[in-house]
């Protein structure tokens, strides 16, 4: 066991603070207005905290850190793109920016606005499946930091993931996003101590010059003549064909642009923004931070690597994306490490909550609601929502302790979260931007750009399929199915597009410029 | 190789100055956006 009492001293303060303020803002809910948006009064600066840390989970880091393991700095140029696609949408607007000012509560919504209601209802389904498969390796990824961190027997991880899922269980479902976004804030706070601690520690551990020399020897050696080919990255250049290559990032500067303005984790912080500037402001001032979330984590995985190859190796029972936690459980000292480990579980706690409750919410508004002859009572429409938070956390323990990874963890949330984002991003840039497109053309985009991830979650692992190649098809099919489905059909009249509308949306209308043209 | 080197070097100091940066920065204006929220909050019910 690493951990000393002054450790757990840290952590059960931190757990115990993070509880209390997540169930001290359950007061404040009223409605599901409340619950799933926070009532719209998020402003920049709490935005910023809570977009950033829901998208730096547990998870995040482990496969950025698995990323700088096997792919060196060169594996944090998706944090670069990421950065760039999340700056170009705050500084243009787009998509984000009418979608914020249509109010909706989530983007398939909008859809029935602008498609029909069995549009929304379909892209719904897809956002779960999508949401809900990649959210379904969080909570081993972060077990497994936790047990290799801190020295705990892995016998001990399910009940580890247990208790942690419990806990967030518990304000999440009272709370809902008021009390994700002041959990969020005090995770934001501790992760970052956590994160800069820890990267200026590994710095002066490793080595500066040494991480560098150690990246290259091993390089080296790996280009030298009569070595096997292919068994080796460049650490530096993203672009060299043994790193990502030129295909593989121009596929990502696509993807990260749909993740930007369509990832309904961090759409909910634009739909929760105050108005469409705040969050644009808040896009443009989190960007950078992105960067970090690669990089950072992408450095404690490069030393990792550098620190076992002139030790003797990596020992049997690690592989690359549990050498980081085995390598920081060596780093850090006591009293550290607890800091450390208290700012890692803000990570998986604010990621875990932020994601259960975008996706119930989604369930709720866009799946349950548009089947319901009538509208519930607003206590009905809360009670049903706490109760999809639960059953997501159930399905999260069991599937997260039995699936087992095809790849690396990158490539599956990435090809499991395309499974809408392909499709669900066609939707959203031609129903803003594209008059002719029709709900045809809708239904159309969203088959076909689900058929490219699905084929490689099935079989990927036995065809070698790449996952750029099933990411690129995916959306280039859901464009194909849009266009030629739009143009071969005519739109319907608004009247005709869909059943009564849904009951107890409560959401204001829908602007002019989304209305069916 | 060089320029590589540089640009990681830079963007990893970049980073964690960012970081520290942001847990001050951050946290003092979002601390009072928390009080301004639940003050609004309040006045609703």
């Amino acid at each position: 066991m690493t951990l000393t009492p002054l450790d757990w001293i840290i952590i059960v303060v931190y757990l115990i603070g993070c509880l209390a303020a997540g169930l001290w803002m359950r007061k404040f809910v009223r409605g599901v207005q409340d619950f799933a948006v926070a009532g719209r009064e998020m402003d920049v600066n709490l935005g910023i905290a809570s977009l950033a840390a829901t998208e730096l989970g547990l998870v995040t880091i482990m496969y950025t850190a698995q990323l700088g393991y096997d792919k060196g700095f060169a594996g944090a140029m998706i944090g670069v793109i990421m950065a760039f696609a999340i700056w170009l949408v705050g500084k243009t607007g787009f998509v984000i920016g009418p979608l914020r000012t249509a109010g909706v509560m989530t983007i398939p919504e909008l859809f029935e606005k602008r498609f029909s209601k069995r549009v929304r209802w379909l892209a719904g389904l897809f956002v779960v499946l999508g949401g809900l498969l990649n959210m379904g390796i969080f909570l081993r990824l972060g077990g497994e930091f936790l047990v290799y961190a801190t020295g705990l027997p892995p016998s001990w991880l399910e009940w580890v993931m247990t208790a942690l899922l419990g806990l967030v269980l518990v304000y999440t479902a009272l709370g809902g996003m008021l009390s994700v976004l002041v959990t969020d804030y005090l995770q934001f706070l501790v992760m970052g101590i956590g994160i800069v601690v820890t990267s200026v520690l590994v710095i002066l551990h490793v080595g500066w010059g040494n991480l560098f020399d150690g990246m290259n020897a091993a390089w080296a050696a790996a280009t030298a003549p009569g070595a096997q080919a292919g068994t080796a990255a460049h650490p530096f250049n993203p672009f060299h064909p043994s790193s990502f290559g030129w295909g593989y990032l121009a596929w990502q500067l696509v993807f990260q642009v749909a993740v930007a303005t369509t990832w309904q984790t961090q759409i909910s912080r634009v739909l929760a923004a105050r108005d469409a500037d705040t969050a644009r402001r808040m896009y443009r001032r989190t960007s950078f931070y992105f960067v970090g979330r690669f990089l950072l984590p992408g450095l404690w995985g490069a030393a990792a690597f550098v620190w076992f190859s002139q030790h003797g190796g990596l020992p049997a029972n690690l592989d690359s994306l549990t050498a980081m936690p085995h390598y920081l459980s060596l780093v850090l000292p006591a009293g550290i490490i607890g800091v450390v480990v208290a700012a890692m579980l803000a990570a998986e706690m604010s990621t875990d909550s932020g994601y259960m409750l975008t996706w119930a919410t989604v369930i709720y508004n866009d799946l349950v609601t548009p089947c319901l002859r009538r509208p519930l009572s607003s206590r009905g429409e809360l009670v049903l929502t706490r109760g999809l938070v639960i059953g997501i956390a159930v399905f999260l323990l069991f599937y997260g302790l039995w699936y087992e990874l095809p790849g690396n963890a990158w490539d599956y949330l990435a090809v499991t979260g395309n499974i809408y984002l392909a499709s669900v991003f066609t939707l959203l840039v031609a129903g803003l931007y594209w008059p002719r497109a029709n709900a045809t053309g809708a239904v159309a985009a969203l088959v076909l750009g689900a058929i490219g991830p699905i084929v490689f979650l099935l079989l990927g692992h036995q065809y070698s399929i790449a996952p750029e190649i099933a990411g690129a098809s995916s959306f280039s099919l859901a464009a194909v199915g849009m266009v030629v489905g739009s143009l071969a059909t005519r739109a319907r009249p608004p009247a005709a597009t869909s059943a009564p509308a849904a009951p107890a949306s409560r959401v204001p209308p829908a602007p002019s410029s989304l209305s069916p043209s | 190789m060089n320029a590589f080197v540089i640009f990681w070097s830079v963007l990893i100091f970049a980073s964690i100055a960012w970081y520290g940066f942001l847990v001050f920065y951050v946290g003092i204006k979002a601390g009072r956006e928390i009080r301004e929220m639940t003050k609004t909050l309040a006045k609703k019910e």
